[in-house]
């Protein structure tokens, strides 16, 4: 112990205070992700052990002839943007209604949050029930309310399983944007709304002038959080459809894991991960730079 | 004047009342939902006419998925993993999130820019080689590999997260410490870990919710009921068996029970740390 307490003195103290994590990132981030990339250029399908040399760009150059590829692509772009939109805007709504502190509101803000913190496999199914073309209580209140004539299935029908399956991300996702944005809103000076009003701002302007300005970096943060959890996490997908019916619910990270899980063609899947983690790495990039710019000019 | 200002705050209430109201139901309601048809008999599930309300309760369902599923062997499996889980990234993180926030080094902000970057890293790119490289060294179906395999999203998580709590806990008291002749050591231990504690809890709490819900890592890592975990299991059960409505619903009660009760408990904190980072940032 005192050994101990001597080398915490020594300059190398930091280092080696770092270096147990160190070792484990290395250990299980570092060196699989430089094996996955490698195995993207060879082939590798644990069904037939045989196989495993090099292919170099066979399974890339396979993609832009694979059309469930291409649909996927679209798929992850359509729903990721979809449910980021309906997540901003609901927490945009639960963060505002949460700031005003009214009596009751630590409840409501607990209760608000849970869903972020429940599992894809519950929330999967809950929502399964749901919307259970036979048994769902969704159905059954359309229905009464004379919205639908009949129950429908919603996941079945490739007109609505994207949509339905977006509702659920959304229920999943939101609190996500609350919780950030009434971080965000708690940060803004009561003074200027004060002094807005006094200046004759209504509600939209103050909302226009003060609140979203004020928010810019808080969304801008939550945002490309949250494209990175939707693209990378196909579980809720994987749960509700497994990509059907047909492909209208397939997506990038879905069809990389079934290329993996079910077909165990682990070239090509690596090769599906790699291309999407390069594509979300250049949104990312693009991202920040856009919304440095856009801040420093109100900055000026 | 003063009448109508008035008049308008209480119609914004209103709103905002009317507002969390509808929010809370849209995020309860489903689980409330749930819970009801946990309780109700399976010819009251699949009847005609919906029961909004169960006529007749009954807690056969708990029974039935504790008892005829190995579930109880599942929740033990997800127990161990979760705390593996913890347990490396406390041992590890702890002492990363520490350093990040009290020394300046050389490396500092690239290091921690690279520990903000693997969250990006998707996970099916991951899983792959994990999978294959734990299949090498035996580590497939195994809970100690399970755990491993979650460090590798959840420990830079938990540093970020953690050294937002070490950079709000004031550094006066570990300089006094200092002056008293005291070692870095001591004054970490001593002094930091304390003023830290309800930050590494709420960290901790975190992560171990995280590792409990998992379920793509699992999937794939698993493959016997030595090591399968909760979501996974359950997962499994629908596909096989048909599971009935109101067993899978008391599977999923159960399951999120551990979930409800760790929230509850350190929720202000643990929102505290989430949003930290991201106001900063």
């Amino acid at each position: 112990m005192r050994a101990l307490g001597e080398l915490s003195e020594t300059r190398y103290w930091m280092y080696l205070l770092l270096l147990p994590s160190l070792v484990m990132i290395l250990l299980v981030i570092a060196y699989p992700t430089l094996y996955g990339m490698a195995i993207s250029f060879r082939e590798m399908r644990l069904t037939r052990p045989g196989l495993g040399g090099w292919v170099g760009f066979k399974h890339y150059a396979g993609m832009w002839s694979d059309p469930v590829f291409w649909i996927a692509l679209k798929n992850t772009v359509v729903w990721v943007t979809a449910a980021v939109v309906l997540e901003l805007a609901l927490g945009l709504l639960a963060a505002t209604a949460l700031n005003r502190d009214l009596p009751g509101t630590k409840i409501f803000a607990v209760l608000i949050l849970l869903p972020y913190f429940l599992p894809n496999v519950v929330a999967g199914h809950m929502w399964a029930l749901l919307l259970d073309p036979r048994l769902g209580v969704i159905n059954d209140l359309l229905v009464r309310m004379g919205v639908l004539q009949t129950y429908k299935a919603w996941f079945a029908d490739p007109n609505t399983a994207l949509a339905a399956t977006i509702l659920v991300e959304a229920w999943h996702g939101f609190p996500f944007f609350a919780l950030l944005l009434l971080a965000g809103l708690k940060s803004i000076p009561e003074d200027l709304y004060k002094a807005a009003a006094v200046d004759g701002a209504g509600v939209s302007a103050q909302l226009r002038l003060i609140t979203l300005p004020m928010l810019k970096t808080v969304i801008a943060a939550a945002v490309i959080l949250r494209v990175i959890g939707l693209v990378n996490s196909p579980d809720l997908l994987l749960i509700l459809t497994g990509g059907g019916p047909g492909d209208a619910t397939q997506v990038l990270s879905l069809y990389a894991f079934q290329t993996a899980y079910k077909e165990f063609n682990f070239g090509y899947a690596s090769a599906l991960s790699v291309v999407m983690f390069v594509i979300l790495m250049i949104f990312a990039a693009a991202y920040i730079r856009l919304s440095r710019i856009s801040k420093g000019e109100g900055d000026d | 004047m003063i009448e109508s200002k008035r008049r308008r705050r209480v119609i914004a209430n209103i709103a905002t009342y009317f507002v969390l109201a509808t929010l809370s139901t849209f995020c309860i309601g489903p689980m409330i939902w749930m819970f009801l048809t946990s309780l109700k008999y399976e010819a009251d599930i699949v009847t005609q006419t919906m029961q909004y309300i169960p006529r007749r309760v009954t807690l056969d369902n708990y029974v039935a998925i504790w008892t005829q599923s190995g579930f109880p062997r599942l929740i033990a499996n997800s127990l161990v993993v979760t705390f593996l889980t913890v347990t490396i990234c406390v041992a590890t993180g702890t002492l990363a999130a520490y350093t990040f926030s009290r020394f300046a080094f050389r490396g500092r902000t690239k290091l921690m820019l690279g520990y903000l970057v693997m969250r990006m890293f998707p996970a099916v790119m991951m899983i792959i080689p994990l999978y294959v490289v734990m299949r090498g060294v035996g580590l497939v179906d195994s809970r100690f590999g399970l755990a491993l395999a979650y460090t590798s999203f959840l420990l830079p998580l938990f540093v970020w997260m953690l050294k937002g709590f070490f950079d709000s806990a004031p550094k006066e008291l570990e300089s006094a410490a200092r002056i008293d002749g005291s070692t870095r050591l001591g004054a970490m231990v001593r002094i930091v870990m304390p003023l830290a504690r309800n930050g590494l809890v709420a960290s901790s709490v975190f992560i171990a919710i995280a590792a409990w819900n998992e379920f793509l890592f699992a999937l794939m890592l698993t493959t016997g009921q030595g090591s399968r975990t909760w979501p996974v299991g359950l997962q499994l059960m629908v596909g096989e068996f048909q599971l009935p409505w109101g067993v899978l619903a008391a599977g999923g009660i159960l399951s999120i029970l551990p979930v409800i009760a760790l929230f509850a408990i350190v929720q202000r904190t643990m929102v505290q740390g989430l949003t930290a980072g991201a106001i900063k940032g």
